[in-house]
């Protein structure tokens, strides 16, 4: 399945706290093309991670409308968003959320819990999702015994097995050393130059945020400004 | 869909120490319900199997059992009119008149603890009277002799019932009577009896009158007849047969395991609560966990069935285990004093399969129940604030 295209439209989000309205997005418009890599960056409570969560149906907004590919997010209710987003989205969190109990193979398994498959065609899903990230030989350990890059690798394999149409990462640098960070980086460029998954990651270093195609910058629930990245503009040139 | 179960089994041993006490409090109440049960079951089994349908057992009208029960020989006489009394091949009418009173005897290894036997006087017609009696070792003992036969439940629980040892009974315990014969009468109460011959039984306990008078009758159809003439102004006697007889005496049981069931429903609302605290832990201790598979796509009903599913799995491995336990207890010989004949009825704890059944019911519910409110709290999480807190 390649990428879906995004669109939001005026689209707000306010939080309450003691009958008090806090804005968190204000009136935001984006556009995201199938299969582009777009980052998000700006100050804390900037609304980056409201954003994360509409777009992945976490979260419903309080006016204007969120469009995912067909999916028309404003106007779902609980269990739609929860059975669309098992179908549709992937997402790949800052401290990966394995469960610690599980191996990997069966931490990148869950998803397809949801599906109607054969375990035979389960494993066969769950061992290609871990050959793309290369862990197919730590298919049977646990989290505890894989290192923090490992992790994100066994959360970014359970987020594409299901070959999703798009791919929703917050921070997944965040609590990995420099190398580590590259590696998971060009994994996600490779997820979407090769299987052409639309992306949308919230990072607050600069560096990482290179690696997408375009950079949104927010600020005060607004889109303050967008810019290409180096590697965008050099193509251009 | 529904998380795998290794997933539940998995997070059990994730805190081992409350995962561990919740355990041990759901197989205590397992352990204390089946014993309770297999007590209960094992004193019906003996009551229910006592007596024939065809046999009527008459006392004077008040009385609640034979050792309260005392017939005088005109009123005796007055019973042989009842219609539809079974004769013997030699014509004579199958009516047994028997004294019935109680001796101390001790317990076998327990020498210091007597127990209140019943001893049974008895002619040798009762022998045909009682026909689920049957003997099984030595002989009946002769009329005349100071000889008594043992039930072989009596045999098994108390001391000096053994073929050819000698017994003393009595008002005073100074009769030494002899041990003849073993009779067995299907696991039923007579089985926890001594019986000797009544001339010799009632001079020895100093009784000149008998307590009850057991009628054979034909067959079914002259049960409701004989039981209306006996309780007519013609004998002014209470008649009724064995079965009820000994039915109704299972009553102070059904007390016992009532009463003691409510204090299990209280132990089981306790472990509800242990249950629940364990669950609680769990939910908080994997908020992260449960957000994931909610943003994942798991849905709140999967996230209830799953804390469900890992609470009733703790509470039914408890539940084989105390079963397990309770088995050293099958088969264990008590004994239980009745408050209706003083006297004690030797019986065998009996674990049933409906007992079984009930351990697992009960074992389920509060597994249930305990995870209930924690399985809710879960399903409740705001997502995006425990991805935050995470």
């Amino acid at each position: 399945m390649s990428g879906a295209d995004i669109e939001l439209k005026d689209v707000r989000k306010a939080y309450y706290k003691d009958r008090l309205e806090i804005p968190v997005l204000d009136g935001l418009d984006l556009a995201i093309r199938s299969g582009e890599f777009v980052v998000l960056m700006g100050p804390s409570g900037s609304g980056k991670s409201t954003l994360l969560h509409l777009v992945g149906g976490l979260d419903s907004p309080t006016g204007g409308s969120v469009r995912v590919g067909e999916a028309r997010l404003e106007n779902m209710n609980e269990r739609e968003l929860t059975a669309w987003r098992s179908r549709h989205v992937g997402f790949i969190f800052q401290m990966y959320h394995l469960v610690p109990v599980l191996t990997a193979a069966q931490n990148v398994e869950l998803p397809l819990l949801l599906y109607r498959m054969s375990s035979g065609e389960r494993r066969q899903r769950v061992t290609t999702a871990l050959d793309v990230v290369g862990l197919s030989d730590r298919m049977h350990h646990r989290p505890n015994q894989l290192s923090g890059g490992q992790e994100q690798r066994v959360a970014i394999a359970r987020a594409i097995v299901t070959d999703p149409d798009v791919i929703l990462a917050d921070e997944p640098t965040g609590d990995l050393d420099a190398r580590t960070s590259e590696e998971i980086l060009n994994l996600m460029n490779l997820l979407n130059s090769e299987f052409k998954k639309t992306i949308l990651m919230v990072t607050h270093d600069p560096k990482a945020a290179q690696h997408g195609e375009r950079i949104v910058h927010l600020d005060k629930g607004v889109l303050h400004r967008e810019e290409l990245t180096a590697a965008r503009a050099g193509a251009r040139a | 869909m529904i998380l795998p179960l290794s997933y539940n089994w998995r997070n059990l041993f994730v805190r081992k120490l409350s995962t561990g006490l919740t355990f041990i409090v759901v197989a205590v109440i397992v352990l204390v319900l089946a014993v309770l049960l297999s007590f209960a079951a094992g004193i019906r089994a003996s009551l229910v199997a006592t007596g024939s349908p065809l046999n009527l057992i008459v006392l004077k009208p008040g009385a609640t059992a034979e050792s309260t029960s005392i017939l005088q020989p005109e009123e005796i006489a007055r019973v042989v009119q009842t219609p539809g009394v079974a004769r013997q091949a030699d014509g004579a009418l199958m009516i047994s008149s028997e004294v019935a009173v109680q001796s101390a005897i001790p317990r076998l290894g327990q020498r210091d603890r007597p127990a209140n036997v019943a001893i049974r006087g008895v002619d040798v017609l009762a022998y045909a009277v009682h026909d689920n009696v049957r003997l099984v070792e030595g002989r009946w003992p002769d009329a005349g002799k100071m000889e008594v036969a043992v039930g072989r439940a009596a045999q098994k629980r108390f001391a000096g019932l053994r073929l050819n040892e000698s017994i003393a009974l009595g008002r005073l315990g100074n009769r030494d009577y002899t041990v003849v014969g073993v009779f067995e009468a299907d696991g039923g109460a007579l089985e926890s009896e001594v019986w000797g011959p009544r001339p010799q039984i009632q001079d020895s306990f100093e009784r000149d009158v008998v307590s009850s008078v057991v009628v054979r009758l034909g067959g079914p159809a002259d049960v409701e007849p004989a039981v209306a003439y006996i309780r007519s102004a013609a004998v002014q006697l209470d008649a009724k047969p064995e079965t009820e007889y000994y039915r109704e005496l299972t009553a102070k049981t059904t007390e016992i395991v009532m009463l003691t069931s409510v204090l299990i429903g209280i132990m089981a609302v306790g472990a509800a609560f242990a249950v629940a605290n364990t669950m609680y832990a769990a939910v908080d201790g994997r908020r992260r966990e449960i957000a994931m598979l909610r943003t994942i796509g798991f849905s709140r009903g999967a996230v209830v069935l799953s804390f469900v599913i890992e609470s009733v799995l703790i509470c039914t491995l408890a539940c084989v285990f105390g079963l397990t336990a309770s088995v050293g207890f099958n088969g264990m010989r008590q004994d239980f004093l009745s408050d209706t004949t003083w006297t004690v009825l030797a019986y065998e704890l009996r674990l049933t399969p409906g007992i079984v059944a009930w351990a697992f019911a009960l074992s389920v519910v509060v597994g249930v129940a305990g995870a209930a409110a924690p399985a809710l709290r879960a399903a409740r999480l705001r997502v995006i604030d425990a991805l935050r807190k995470a």
